[in-house]
């Protein structure tokens, strides 16, 4: 978190330099969940259905308990990770709308993480909360990622 | 501390609330919180049709956690180096404690596998000394942050 401290990051080309490539990788990891997830998981109402509770027509198992208290596990702590780091970042370098940002996208992305195990134990109507969120924390993230880029390499800071 | 930056601190608090949920759901659920579901779980039990686990595949569960238990840990309490406490001496205790119950937390199914029973207790004990200090330590960060 050194960045955080250097007053001109732009006069600073190592640092940014560094910063870029973080970002390039938190870029790649949004597209890569949301394409894993897409073939995997679900990112519609029907296939996380189907994934947490099976289709009998079609013979489809659905995910057993612990399967999905693993991938659930998972998640909070990749989520948590690249949020704290992106929001680090964003909030170093952006000058206006940063607490507004940042209240989006980890309230939606706590909302995502919370409705999930909701969905699976109590009701299967949170899938719309959880699919809603779960778009609304990537896109804002992707937001977050572009500007935090773009005010690298803008004339100024 | 810039106020964006406390607020980001405090959802990470959060976040860590519910990893630490998530962990007590999925121990109670394969493990269970018993001496015995321990071992059962471990050393395996053919009354229950419970294979026991060899240290190859306790390593392949071990290797994962060794990485994310240090990274957790870390960036928990470096944010305690942002506040009032970073002076005091119980902080250097608490650091000791996390890292050394994350480190028990950890390696206590290597024991177990190798004969070494008493090692279910360990494995409990660790297990919850570690979610208590991350609850404490989130509890010390909140708190300094709403009062600073």
């Amino acid at each position: 978190m050194k960045f955080t401290l250097i007053n001109n990051i732009k006069k600073d080309n190592a640092m940014r330099l560094i910063l870029s490539g973080f970002l390039s990788f938190i870029l790649l990891y949004l597209i890569s969940d949301t394409l894993v997830k897409y073939f995997g998981f679900g990112i519609s109402v029907d296939a996380i259905n189907i994934t947490l509770f099976g289709n009998a027509e079609e013979y489809i198992d659905p995910i057993t308990k612990a399967s999905f208290l693993e991938f659930w596990h998972t998640e909070i702590f990749f989520i948590m990770m690249i949020l704290i780091t992106l929001s680090a970042i964003f909030i170093r370098l952006a000058n206006r709308s940063r607490t507004f940002m940042i209240n989006i996208l980890m309230i939606s992305a706590i909302t995502s993480l919370i409705t999930l195990p909701v969905a699976y134990f109590i009701s299967e109507f949170f899938v719309y909360v959880y699919i809603i969120t779960f778009f609304i924390w990537h896109l804002s993230a992707v937001y977050m990622s572009l500007y935090s880029f773009w005010k690298l390499y803008a004339k100024s800071l | 501390m810039q106020k964006v930056y406390k607020l980001s601190i405090i959802y990470y608090l959060i976040f860590s609330l519910l990893l630490i949920a998530s962990a007590v759901m999925l121990f109670e659920y394969k493990i269970g919180f018993s001496y015995s579901s321990i071992l059962d779980y471990y050393i395996g039990n053919e009354d229950k049709f419970i294979p026991a686990k060899s240290s190859a595949g306790i390593l392949k569960i071990v290797l994962p956690h060794i990485f994310a238990f240090g990274l957790i840990s870390m960036v928990l309490l470096h944010f305690l180096v942002f506040t009032k406490l970073r002076y005091k001496k119980r902080t250097l205790t608490l650091i000791y404690l996390t890292f050394f119950s994350a480190i028990l937390e950890i390696f206590t199914p290597l024991l177990i596998v190798n004969g070494f029973e008493f090692g279910a207790y360990v494995k409990l004990l660790s297990f919850f000394v570690f979610l208590v200090l991350i609850m404490y330590i989130s509890w010390l960060l909140f708190y300094s942050i709403v009062n600073d």
